[in-house]
């Protein structure tokens, strides 16, 4: 019985390791038709929500059965509290992607102040935490997150720079409101998904070592 | 590292190899490099463990790695065993059960005992109560009476046996037959209760009246218990002890051993990772 339980253990891993792939791509590709102004990309983006949704609730559901079933205990116990949490954080990543996404078409009409090189640039960043969290997650290696304080620190900081910026930009010219408000908006989710991220971390950290942390 | 660990679980207990160091709480029983032998297989390596008072202590592991010699030891039952040898102290109380002034009766007295498989004697549900007491010279009807309605009470027992103590013991069903040698334990009022794997024999509904029993009973006991069943321990001990080998690998508070065991053999087993 423990045989079986192990493997549907690593099979219910590697789900959520798919998962976290999607949810990423649904942020890359909205960021991507967002500096592109591909509409279409940004509408399969948003078509994509229904799977990670699919995911979401398969993945739970999974867990709560595999908890019911066999009591796990210690590691076991702690890695389905970790699914159980994270599954939550990327959907939310996943769904800041198609808000972003939804604004490509709005922004495709506008004309634009200024080029994208600020988003990109905290996209980028984003991007690269995202990704040692779920290696972190896939390896079970806390050496992926170990600075994730300071990186995410600087992520806020792109944010109010981003912010700092659209505002100088609608004083100037109240014609680019629209655009720049999208813009910090943008930001904003961008800012929520590095701290989405930092949860993963934590939860990695706890399903690693057993102990609770705050990532500041 | 920016990392910052929040004390969401303050510890009470410090966990170290193969001896505890629980608080600043008052112990009962404190076994002391406990080496136990029977003829030449060393069924006890270095046993340290401090038991706390009004508490239930687990102790789990595999077949054979010395959980109910440790049980039984701490009553003397290892004595009436040929060829069984034991070195090392533990002390009820304060004093030594092994020493040579120690009054053996006594300890077992006030060390009483739950088997796996319920005994009662073949007699009225009545007398399994008084036995004890009789034989510690209590034969006043009137105080036999007060203790078989107080002891068939604490073990939750009084109301389904009540209106039938003198029918015969072996007419109950197998929990009722349990908690009925747990009310006879009590009977002789014990100190601590050692229970070896109590719930084996039982259905999941006895189980759980035996599991509700002894969460009542901690209150004014101390309960040491032998279990094969984790998820028991983990429901309903405070303080649990994993041993393997004749030895203790990990002792703890039982929250601790089940979430985040510090020992990677200790993880193995409850995870069903072993061997």
């Amino acid at each position: 019985m423990a045989k079986e339980f192990h493997k549907e253990l690593v099979e219910l891993k590697s789900e959520v390791v798919k998962m976290g792939n999607l949810a990423l791509k649904m942020l890359n590709d909205s960021m991507r038709a967002l500096t592109s102004q591909d509409i279409k990309l940004a509408k399969k983006v948003i078509e994509r929500k229904t799977l990670l949704r699919k995911y979401d609730s398969e993945i739970e559901a999974k867990a709560l059965r595999l908890i019911a079933l066999y009591q796990p205990m210690a590691m076991d116990l702690r890695l389905l509290a970790t699914i159980l949490k994270i599954i939550t954080y990327l959907t939310r990543l996943g769904r800041y992607g198609k808000d972003i996404a939804i604004t490509v078409e709005e922004l495709s009409t506008k004309p634009y102040p200024a080029s994208f090189i600020n988003l990109k640039h905290m996209w980028k960043h984003v991007n690269t935490m995202t990704k040692d969290s779920f290696k972190a997650f896939e390896e079970s290696d806390i050496n992926y997150i170990e600075n994730f304080g300071e990186r995410d620190n600087e992520v806020d900081e792109m944010r109010w720079s981003i912010f700092r910026e659209s505002i100088t930009y609608m004083m100037e010219d109240p014609k680019v409101i629209t655009p720049c408000l999208f813009f910090a908006m943008i930001a904003r989710y961008l800012e929520r998904c590095g701290d989405n991220t930092c949860k993963i971390a934590e939860k990695v950290y706890y399903m690693v070592t057993g102990e609770h942390i705050e990532i500041k | 590292m920016v990392l910052k660990i929040r004390n969401r679980y303050k510890q009470e207990i410090r966990n170290t190899h193969n001896s505890d160091i629980i608080g600043e709480e008052s112990y009962v029983i404190e076994v002391n490099d406990l080496n136990l032998w029977y003829e030449s297989n060393h069924a006890l390596k270095n046993i340290n463990m401090k038991f706390r008072k009004n508490k239930v202590t687990a102790i789990i592991g595999p077949s054979g790695c010395g959980k109910s010699t440790l049980l039984r030891s701490l009553n003397r039952m290892n004595d009436v065993i040929d060829g069984c040898k034991i070195k090392g102290e533990i002390l009820f109380n304060g004093k030594n059960i092994y020493a040579n002034s120690a009054d053996i009766r006594l300890n077992r007295k006030k060390i009483g005992m739950i088997f796996q498989k319920p005994n009662p004697f073949p007699m009225s549900i009545y007398d399994n109560i008084t036995y004890g007491p009789k034989i510690h010279k209590i034969d006043n009807n009137y105080v036999l009476n007060e203790i078989t309605n107080k002891c068939l009470k604490r073990a939750v027992l009084w109301d389904e046996v009540k209106e039938r103590l003198g029918d015969s013991a072996m007419e109950l069903s197998g929990g009722q037959q349990q908690r009925l040698c747990i009310a006879r334990a009590l009977a002789v009022e014990p100190e601590i209760l050692l229970m070896d794997e109590p719930t084996a024999s039982l259905d999941p509904i006895a189980t759980q009246k035996i599991e509700n029993l002894i969460f009542e009973l901690k209150k004014e006991w101390t309960v040491i218990i032998v279990t094969h069943n984790m998820q028991q321990a983990a429901r309903i001990s405070d303080f649990t002890g994993f041993m393997y080998l004749g030895e203790l690998i990990e002792f703890g508070d039982t929250t601790q051993i089940f979430e985040n065991p510090r020992k990677k053999l200790t993880e193995n087993y409850i995870t069903g990772r072993f061997g």
